[in-house]
């Protein structure tokens, strides 16, 4: 991302600020079909139930908790890559 | 980036282009880490809300693995794109 003008720069930003929106909005939605997939299964009543409601809550949280430490380790991985030379040079 | 041997500068949206093309890769290896690694190491019970410690060093693991077969899949497809002949010169390697 070297060699950017700043109204480039500005231009780039903007996109990458609509992408992370779109991300955010992606894992938001990814995250509700799977803690519901995970702990909703008890269709005799139509509101959740405690157990399900207890579930969601700590689906979400290790959720969260998992992708945190999944960002952490491949920040680094990351920097390693990049300061090795590239294969078959 | 193309070392410029006599070619025209690469205009602005070519660059803004290369640099959201770059962005867009990154992101989806992350996405793909993150699904692939969650799917391994975190069973789907959800007896607690925190990562448990085996979780959390299934997670550091996986991620160090995932590289690794990154690293080996650039390598392996360089192979086979220079035993066909084709001079090497579009590398993968370090992304």
């Amino acid at each position: 991302m070297d060699g950017l003008t700043a109204a480039e720069q500005r231009e780039f930003e903007s996109r990458m600020q609509k992408k992370q929106m779109k991300e955010f909005m992606g894992m938001f939605s990814h995250l509700v079909s799977h803690c519901f997939d995970s702990c909703v299964d008890d269709f005799t009543t139509k509101s959740l139930i405690q157990r399900e409601t207890g579930c969601v809550s700590r689906c979400v949280k290790k959720f969260m908790a998992g992708s945190e430490r999944i960002s952490q380790r491949f920040q680094e991985g990351q920097t390693q890559m990049m300061a090795q030379p590239p294969p078959g040079r | 980036m193309f070392g410029g041997f006599g070619r025209p500068q690469p205009s602005s949206a070519e660059k803004i282009a290369a640099a959201e093309a770059e962005m867009d890769l990154v992101t989806d290896m992350f996405n793909k880490l993150q699904q692939a690694c969650m799917k391994k190491c975190i069973p789907r019970e959800y007896r607690e809300g925190e990562l448990n410690k085996g979780e959390g060093v299934c997670i550091d693991r996986c991620a160090a693995k995932f590289f690794d077969v990154q690293m080996k899949v650039s390598e392996l497809l360089q192979q086979e794109a220079q035993a066909k002949g084709a001079g090497g010169g579009m590398g993968f390697g370090g992304m």
